[in-house]
Parts: structure tokens; sequence; C-alpha cells
């Protein structure tokens, strides 16, 4: 039997958690059909959580799932631009003509990237630079001393894939227009491993501080509020904090999903919740973290 | 003696990268390792760690490198150590993990510039550091003195600063950490 998952129209974090409630139990025992034939539009975090899942799938010895690409030319064309079907052919079965990948869009400042260890962070930051500047001084607005920041932020997300997940994950950056939700534009890191979640991962160190209270959430909160570590070495956990501080100076927002909850930091544009929890869980972590335009000064 | 290493030539020595970024911990903990086996090897009494070359530098990097190289029983531990060509965003990554693991470091953050005091120290700390940096060698009375500080706390003060290494414990007198 094959179990149908459902690819959202529009899928980025706000469809995230339907994607994530269509496997039912995880890891799911049928064989599984990503049908994204209907999707108009994946933001990098929608693309990367597809392959997330089809890693974790791996790695959980099931079969190797279907994958019905899009039906518009268009989504098409962009997704393969972007990397995604260079990374999905080697995890999905693919049903549907892929194009051959072009030179990537010019909203496009990293492709889909796999980060399995710290050379891959090497690579990332790497390519970044040069269209980070153009993007997010040029388009964004942000003082040229964000170029760097940025840059520093992203290399930190992605070293906790190396560091903590326990396996590899994937990585990609794109700016877009945010007419409905923001009227800016914006500038998007998305961050996603199938590895073991803050919660396993902070389990042995810091669960019986919580309690009763202890699981995903709690865990996303002593991370990211906290700043713990499951390593004992003190200098672990500043990561997440030096993120937080260059989203807060750029008024953009982080979230972090891991298990079954999400924290987020919200900033005012957005109306989030900061922690919701009982979500459909979903292996590992995702990690968002958006920048918006700067809002020009009033004359 | 002072020995200058530039982190860039580290950098490619140690990881051989093509790359001048020193990003993750990893690169970090090669780097700080090829730092104290320079220093190993040497006499000097003050490392310049050199970032001129250097594009980017990442917390976990700048935890490994400067942060483990100061607290960090080794060759680093007997010397002052002195950073150069830190850019803005090299800086707060720098002050970031210094703050957060309560070190202090002097650092060269102008051409031509004698060191500041970075990351955490009290004030009487920075006001000894500047006092012997502007004056020269000094010891407790006449610290006090210019300061128009009692004794005790004058001492107190370069005692700190020499824990800190920054200053030089030298013939009965704290001299100043110079580059030069």
């Amino acid at each position: 039997m094959t179990r149908i998952i459902e690819i959202p129209t529009h899928f980025d974090d706000r469809s995230f958690d339907q994607f994530a409630a269509s496997f039912g139990a995880w890891p799911p025992e049928e064989r599984l059909l990503f049908d994204a034939r209907q999707a108009q539009w994946a933001s990098p975090y929608g693309l990367i959580a597809m392959l997330t899942a089809a890693q974790a799938l791996a790695e959980a010895k099931r079969e190797r799932p279907l994958f019905a690409v899009p039906q518009s030319d268009d989504v098409r064309r962009y997704w393969a631009r972007a990397g995604f079907f260079r990374h999905a052919a080697d995890l999905f079965e693919l049903h549907g003509r892929v194009p051959r990948a072009t030179a990537g869009p010019s909203d496009v400042l990293l492709d889909v990237t796999p980060v399995r260890a710290a050379d891959d962070v090497h690579g990332v930051v790497n390519t970044i630079p040069e269209a980070a500047a153009r993007i997010l001084h040029g388009e964004l607005g942000l003082e040229m001393k964000a170029t760097m920041r940025f840059s520093m932020a992203l290399s930190e997300a992605c070293q906790n894939i190396v560091e903590h997940a326990g396996t590899g994950g994937w990585v990609a950056v794109q700016t877009y227009s945010w007419r409905r939700r923001l009227g800016r534009r914006v500038v998007v890191i998305a961050v996603s491993d199938a590895g073991i979640g803050f919660r396993r991962s902070l389990e042995t160190s810091h669960a019986k501080r919580f309690g009763d209270r202890w699981g995903d959430g709690a865990a996303l909160e002593a991370a990211l509020i906290q700043g713990v570590s499951r390593f004992r070495d003190p200098g672990r956990g500043q990561g997440l904090a030096f993120i937080k501080r260059f989203v807060d100076q750029w008024n953009g927002k982080i979230s972090i999903r891991s298990g079954t909850a999400k924290l987020s930091i919200v900033p005012t544009w957005d109306d989030e919740d900061p922690l919701v929890e009982h979500l459909p869980f979903f292996p590992g972590a995702q990690v968002q973290i958006i920048i918006p335009a700067q809002e020009a000064e009033p004359k | 003696m002072i020995q200058t290493i530039r982190l860039d030539h580290l950098l490619r020595e140690e990881v051989a990268t093509p790359y001048r970024h020193l990003v993750t911990r990893r690169t970090g903990a090669a780097v700080r390792s090829g730092i104290e086996r320079a220093l190993a090897a040497s006499a000097c009494h003050t490392a310049l760690l050199d970032f001129t070359e250097v594009d980017l530098l990442d917390l976990s990097c700048a935890d490994e490198i400067v942060a483990k190289l100061l607290m960090n029983p080794g060759p680093a531990s007997e010397r002052c150590v002195v950073l150069q060509g830190l850019r803005e965003d090299q800086l707060e990554a720098v002050e970031h993990v210094l703050n957060h693991h309560r070190l202090a470091v002097a650092a060269v953050l102008a051409d031509d510039a004698p060191p500041d005091l970075l990351g955490c120290a009290d004030d009487d700390a920075r006001a000894a550091f500047a006092q012997v940096r502007n004056a020269g060698p000094t010891d407790a009375p006449s610290l006090a003195g210019a300061l128009a500080w009692a004794e005790p706390r004058a001492r107190a003060a370069l005692d700190a600063l020499a824990s800190l290494r920054l200053a030089r414990f030298v013939d009965g007198l704290f001299h100043p950490v110079t580059v030069r």
C-alpha cells in the first residue's frame, strides 16, 4: 500500500504542519508518494523539508519514496534551478519530467545544499558573501556590516547540524517578496536535519532540571532562550545566542521546530505564537531565520 | 621578543583549505593547536595573533581560538596574547566569547595604535591597563600616586593585570603589553 503525502500548493513554514501530519506515525510503514503535482510555490524551508523527510525515511530503512513532480513548468524549472531535484534524485524515485538545472535564479543566495560535515560549512560560507552583499545591502537596505554577520549566523546555524544532529541536513537561502505577510522583501535562511532533535540531544544533561515539563518545547526553550548545550564545554551554546542577537538587531524572526514543538522569537510584524506544542511529529530540527528589508527612515 | 602569527597562514597549513574563513569548531581547534605548537617552540614573551587576511570569523571559531587559548594551560598561558587586524564583525565575535567566559585580552584596534583591552575586566584593571600602557613600566606605589589610589588597590589592580596577562611583571615592575 502507498500513502500519499500531499505537498501543499504553497509550501512554507506555515503549511509545514499539514505536511508533517500526513506521515502519521513515524516512520510510516507504507511506501510514500510525495505528490507535488499541484505545487505552485515552495520556500527554501519547504524544499529542504521534503529532502529531510526522504533522508529520514532512508535512515529508517524504509522503501525509497516516490515523488510526483509539479505539473507547472515554472515551478519545476524554479525547483531545478534552486538545486532541489539534484538532491531529490538521490532520495526519491522521481516521476514526471525534471528540467535540467540551469544557473540558479538571482534571488537564490544559496542553492539547496547538503551539510554533513564541517567542510560543508566552509563551502556554504564561501559561496555566500558576494550575493549576500548584493542582496542584503542593495535590495534589503541592510548596512554593509550586516553582511558578514549574516554569514556568521548562517555558519552557526549550519554547525548545529554538524555538532548536534547526529546525521546530515540541508540548508538553502533565498530572498523573496512577502507581500501578504509583511509587504516587504525578506531573506530567508532555512536549515533542516533529520537527526535526533533538540529533546534527545539535551535529554541526558538537562531533562532532570525540567522534571515533568521536559519535552520538545522545554528542550527548545533551554537551547534558544537559556543557551544550554549538551556539551560540558562552557563555550558551547553561543551560536544560537549570536543568531538571536543578529535577528533582533535587524528586526527579524527565528523559529526552530523540533519533534512536536516550535519556538519562535517573534518580531512585532508577525503574529505567530512564541511556543506551539503538540504539533505533528517530524524528525530532526528545522530552523528558519527571516530578515526583512529595512524600512526607509521617515523624511 | 614578540612572535607574530598570521592566522590566514595557519589556516592554510592546519586545515589545507583554500578559504580564508575561520569557521567551525574543528577549524578553530586545529588553528589553536598550530598556535600552541608555534609558541611551544618560541622564546617570545608576547604572541601577536594577526587576523588581517582573515575574511570571516564565527563565534565557534573565536571560542576555540581566542577563548580556549587564554583558558588552557599550555604554551600560551605563559605569554601575553595580543590580537590585531580584527574587523568590526570579527571584533564583535571575539568580544562575545570573551564576555561569555569572563576573559580579557589586549588588541591593537587601529594601525600604529597601542593595544586596548577587550572583554571582561573591572574598572580598576582597565584604569591600571591604560596607565601602564600610557606611562610605561610601573609598580604599585607609582600607580597609586598616578591614579590617587591607596597602594593596596593599585597592587590588586596590577596583580589582576598580570594574572590576565595584560601586563608583564619583570624585575619588580609591571610592563605594558607591546607589539613593537
